[in-house]
C-alpha cells in the first residue's frame, strides 16, 4: 500500500517538472525559467558563495527578529499569569496589534532605521511578537487548574509552580506559535528587502526581475522556500526533544465510529 | 473573550468592580500610547514621527479631497478580486480531493511544500508577466487566500463525523445532498476560521502589493509618501490601513457569530 | 411467529482484508445464520466488542460482508461478490445507532424532518406526521431546540422518531439506550414498545443488557465473544402488552434471564 502512495507522488512530481520544463521551452526562459536552469544556477550560487551571502543575510534578519520579538512574547504571558486584570487591559491592544497589518509598517521602519538590516529586524520582530504572544497566552490559559492545585497542596512556591507546571504545559503552544511565525518571519524579511535593500534574497528577486533574469528570481524564491521548511523542521525537532513525555500519535488514532 | 480566570480569585476582593478597573486601565493605556506618540514626535522631530494631531488632520484632508475613498476602493478592488478567486479555489479543491483519496494523498505534500513559498516575492516576476495593473497584486492576494482557506476547509472535510455521513446515507440522502447538507455545514466553523484569517490578510496583501507596484491605493500612498520623505503621509496611510483591516476583522467576527448560533459555545480565542 | 422471513442471514462472515505479506486478520463474525420474521422484534445479546455493531452495519449496508449472504424480503442484498453498497437499502432499512447522530446545527424538528427533506417527500402531511411523532414521545415544545440543548433521553427520542418518520419496514437498533440513566431508559423502552405496537415494524435490537433484551423481544439471540456466532436462541413467551418497569415480576422472567445469562458467558 505505502509504495503505491510514493509512486503516485513521484508521478505527480515528474508531471509537475515536465509541465514546467515544457512551459519554459514553449514560452522561453525569458518568461518562465526552466527547472533545469534553476537547479544548475541554484547549486552554482550555493558553491560560489553568492547564496550564502544573500541567504545568510535574510536568515540573520529572520533569526534576530524572531529572538527580539519572540522572547518578550513568551515571557509576557508568564509574568502576567497572576495579573488577570493587566491581561484584560492589554487584551484589546494585543488583539488590535495581532490583527493590524504589520507589513504595512515596512515603509515606516525603513524611514526610521534606514535600508540596512535594522529595519528588517524590526519588521520581523513586530510580526513574530503578536503571533507568539497569543499562542503562549493560550498555552498558559489552557493549563490544568488541578495540576496547579496539586502542586500548591504539596507546598510548591509560586515560582516553582511556574517553572514545573505552567511552563512545561505551555511548551507545545510556544512551539506552535513559532512554527506559525516562521513563514511570516522569512516572508517579512523578504518583503522588506523587496521594498528597499542592497542585499538578501528579496534583493536577488528584485534585481533578477529588473534584469529580466527569471532564473535568478526563481532561485531566490526556491532558497527562501527551503529556508522556511528548514526552520520548521528544526522547530519540530526541538519540540519532539522537549516533549518526549507526550504520547505521540495518540491523537491520530481517532474514533472512526461504528 | 477577555481575560483568564485560571488564577485564584482570592485577589478579587476589591470594592471597585473589576470591569471598571479594566476599562479605566484600557483608557489610561490608550492615552499613554497617544502621549508616547506625541512625545516621540517632539523628541525625534517631524521627519521621524508625525504628531498625532497632524496625522489626524492629514486623514481628514484625504477624506475631504476624495483621496481616502479612491485609495480605499483601489485597495479593496484588488483584495476582493483575489479573495473571491482564492476562496472559490480553496473551497472547491478539498471537495474535489474528497472524490479520490488516492489523488488527495499524492497531491497533498506538494500543496504543503508550496505553502512555504514567500508569495510576495512572486510579485516582481508577476509584474513581468502582467504589467503594473491589478493582476499581479490580485494573483498574490489569491495565493494568500487560497492557502488559508484550503488548509482550513481541507481539515474540516477530513474532520467531518463519518457517523453523520452514514446516517444521512441510510435515510436516503444522495452524495450531493450529503456534500451540501452535512459536510458543508459541519465544516462551516472551519470555513469561517479560514475566512476570518483570510479576509484581513487579503487586504494586507493588497496593501503590501501596492508598495511594490501600483498607481493608486493605500499601500501606494504610503510608499510614495516614504519616497518623498512625507512622514505625515506615511503615518496617515498606516493609520488608514490598520483601521481598514481592523474594521474588516470586526465585521467578519460579527458575521461568524451570527452564522454559528447552533454551536454550544464560542470556544474560539481571538487567534 | 408466522409468515415468511423478512430477513435471512446465511453463513455470514466478516473480517478485514489482509495486508500484503501479513497473516489474515481474525474473523469478527463467523458462520452466522438466523432469520427474522416480518413484524418480529428480535433482540440480540452479546458482550461488548462482540461484533454486534459490525453485524448491524453489514445489514444496513455500511460495511461489506466477507462471506455468506443476506436476503431481505426475498431479495439478495449482500454477498462477498457485491460491488457497491446501498446504505439503508433505499430507505427500506432504518438504523438507530448508539450515538444519536443528530445534526448539531439543526433543531429537533429539522432533524426529524431531515430524511424527508433529503428524500424529497417533505409536504404538509409529512410535517403533520412528524409533529404527531414528536408529541407521541413527549418532545412537544422542544421542536425549536438544538441538540446540545436537549437531555440525553430527548436526543434518543429525536433520533428514534427521525427513523420512524419515513416509515422503513425494518429498523436496526444498536444499543440505542445504552448511554442514558436507568429511569430514562425504562421510559424509552416503554415508548419504543408503544410505537412498535402501533406500527408493527420488523426490528432487530442489539443490546448487552439481558433485562432489556427480555423486556423488548419476541425472541433473543445470544452471541459469542469474537468471532461472533449464534450461541443460543431463547424465545420470550411473555405476553404483551408488557410493562417494562415490572418485567421482573412477570412469570417466566427469572427462568429466561438465567438461561440467557448462562449462555452469555
Amino acid at each position: 500500500m505505502r509504495w503505491r502512495v510514493w509512486f503516485d507522488r513521484l508521478l505527480v512530481l515528474l508531471i509537475l517538472l515536465a509541465a514546467w520544463q515544457g512551459g519554459s521551452l514553449w514560452l522561453g526562459n525569458y518568461w518562465l525559467s526552466a527547472p533545469w536552469s534553476v537547479a544548475t544556477r541554484f547549486f552554482a550560487a550555493l558553491f560560489n558563495g553568492e547564496m550564502v551571502f544573500h541567504a545568510g543575510y535574510t536568515i540573520s534578519e529572520a533569526l534576530a527578529g524572531s529572538v527580539i520579538g519572540g522572547v518578550p512574547a513568551v515571557l509576557l504571558p508568564f509574568l502576567l499569569r497572576r495579573q488577570p486584570i493587566v491581561v484584560a487591559i492589554l487584551d484589546p491592544f494585543m488583539v488590535g496589534g495581532y490583527g493590524a497589518p504589520k507589513l504595512a509598517f515596512a515603509p515606516l521602519f525603513i524611514l526610521w532605521f534606514g535600508i540596512g538590516i535594522e529595519s528588517k529586524i524590526a519588521l520581523v520582530a513586530a510580526v513574530v511578537f503578536f503571533i507568539v504572544y497569543f499562542s503562549t497566552l493560550s498555552g498558559v490559559r489552557a493549563l490544568e487548574p488541578k495540576l496547579v492545585q496539586m502542586a500548591q497542596v504539596i507546598g510548591a512556591s509560586e515560582r516553582q509552580v511556574g517553572r514545573h507546571i505552567v511552563f512545561p504545559g505551555a511548551v507545545p503552544a510556544i512551539f506552535a506559535g513559532f512554527r506559525i511565525a516562521v513563514p511570516y518571519a522569512i516572508g517579512g524579511a523578504v518583503i522588506a528587502e523587496l521594498i528597499s535593500s542592497n542585499r538578501g534574497l528579496g534583493y536577488l528577486v528584485q534585481t533578477g526581475a529588473m534584469n529580466f533574469d527569471t532564473t535568478q528570481v526563481f532561485v531566490a524564491i526556491l532558497a527562501a522556500t527551503i529556508i522556511v521548511h528548514a526552520f520548521i523542521a528544526v522547530i519540530d525537532l526541538g519540540e519532539r526533544f522537549l516533549l518526549r513525555w507526550r504520547p505521540r500519535g495518540a491523537v491520530l488514532i481517532a474514533d472512526h465510529g461504528t | 473573550m477577555s481575560s483568564a480566570e485560571i488564577t485564584s480569585e482570592l485577589s478579587e476582593s476589591h470594592a471597585i468592580p473589576r470591569q471598571w478597573i479594566v476599562t479605566a486601565g484600557r483608557i489610561a493605556l490608550a492615552v499613554a500610547l497617544l502621549a508616547a506618540w506625541e512625545w516621540g514626535a517632539r523628541a525625534f522631530g517631524p521627519l521621524f514621527f508625525a504628531p498625532p494631531l497632524a496625522t489626524a488632520q492629514r486623514i481628514v484632508e484625504m477624506a475631504g479631497n476624495g483621496k481616502l475613498l479612491t485609495d480605499t476602493i483601489a485597495t479593496l478592488r484588488v483584495s476582493v478580486l483575489g479573495f473571491v478567486i482564492g476562496c472559490a479555489c480553496g473551497v472547491s479543491l478539498p471537495f474535489l480531493l474528497r472524490l479520490s483519496p488516492r489523488a488527495a494523498e499524492a497531491i497533498e505534500p506538494f500543496i504543503m511544500a508550496s505553502m512555504g513559498i514567500p508569495k510576495y516575492a512572486l510579485t516582481p516576476w508577476l509584474i513581468l508577466w502582467f504589467g503594473i495593473g491589478d493582476a499581479p497584486k490580485a494573483i498574490v492576494v489569491t495565493l494568500f487566500v487560497f492557502y488559508i482557506v484550503f488548509i482550513t476547509v481541507f481539515a474540516g472535510v477530513r474532520g467531518v463525523d463519518q457517523r453523520l455521513i452514514n446516517m444521512a446515507r441510510i435515510v436516503g440522502a444522495s452524495e450531493r445532498t450529503i456534500a451540501r447538507k452535512v459536510i458543508w455545514i459541519s465544516l462551516l466553523p472551519f470555513f469561517f476560521t479560514g475566512l476570518k484569517v483570510a479576509l484581513p490578510r487579503a487586504v494586507s496583501a493588497a496593501i503590501v502589493g501596492e508598495f511594490l507596484v501600483a498607481v493608486e491605493g493605500i499601500g501606494f500612498s504610503i510608499e510614495r509618501a516614504r519616497q518623498l520623505s512625507d512622514t505625515t503621509g506615511v503615518f496617515a496611510g498606516i493609520v488608514v490601513a490598520v483601521t481598514l483591516v481592523l474594521i474588516i476583522n470586526a465585521v467578519v467576527n460579527a458575521l461568524e457569530r451570527r452564522a454559528m448560533r447552533w454551536r454550544p459555545t464560542d470556544r474560539d480565542m481571538q487567534i | 411467529m408466522a409468515g415468511t422471513p423478512m430477513l435471512e442471514i446465511k453463513n455470514l462472515g466478516k473480517r478485514f482484508p489482509a495486508r500484503a505479506g501479513r497473516e489474515p486478520p481474525p474473523w469478527i463474525i463467523q458462520d452466522m445464520s438466523f432469520e427474522v420474521a416480518a413484524g418480529e422484534l428480535l433482540t440480540i445479546v452479546g458482550p461488548s466488542g462482540a461484533g454486534k455493531s459490525t453485524l448491524l452495519n453489514i445489514i444496513a449496508q455500511i460495511e461489506t460482508a466477507s462471506a455468506g449472504e443476506i436476503v431481505f424480503d426475498g431479495e439478495h442484498i449482500a454477498s462477498p461478490e457485491q460491488k457497491a453498497l446501498h446504505p439503508g437499502l433505499n430507505r427500506r432499512i432504518g438504523y438507530v445507532t448508539q450515538d444519536d447522530n443528530l445534526l448539531p446545527w439543526r433543531t429537533t424538528i429539522d432533524n426529524v424532518l431531515f430524511p424527508l427533506e433529503v428524500q424529497g417527500t417533505l409536504d404538509d402531511a409529512a410535517r403533520a406526521r412528524a409533529q404527531e411523532l414528536i408529541g407521541a414521545v413527549g418532545l412537544a415544545g422542544f421542536e425549536r431546540y438544538y441538540p446540545h440543548e436537549l437531555s440525553g433521553g430527548m436526543r434518543k427520542r429525536a433520533a428514534l422518531i427521525r427513523t420512524l418518520v419515513y416509515d422503513p419496514p425494518m429498523i436496526l437498533m444498536d444499543e440505542p439506550f445504552a448511554a442514558v440513566d436507568a429511569q430514562t431508559r425504562t421510559q424509552l423502552q416503554e415508548d419504543l414498545l408503544r410505537l412498535w405496537s402501533l406500527k408493527r415494524k420488523t426490528i432487530i435490537f442489539v443490546t448487552h443488557d439481558i433485562t432489556e433484551a427480555i423486556a423488548l423481544g419476541d425472541r433473543a439471540l445470544v452471541l459469542t465473544q469474537r468471532p461472533a456466532r449464534i450461541a443460543a436462541e431463547h424465545p420470550i413467551p411473555i405476553p404483551r402488552p408488557r410493562q417494562v418497569k415490572d418485567i421482573f415480576t412477570m412469570p417466566g422472567f427469572a427462568a429466561i434471564y438465567a438461561g440467557i445469562r448462562a449462555d452469555v458467558q
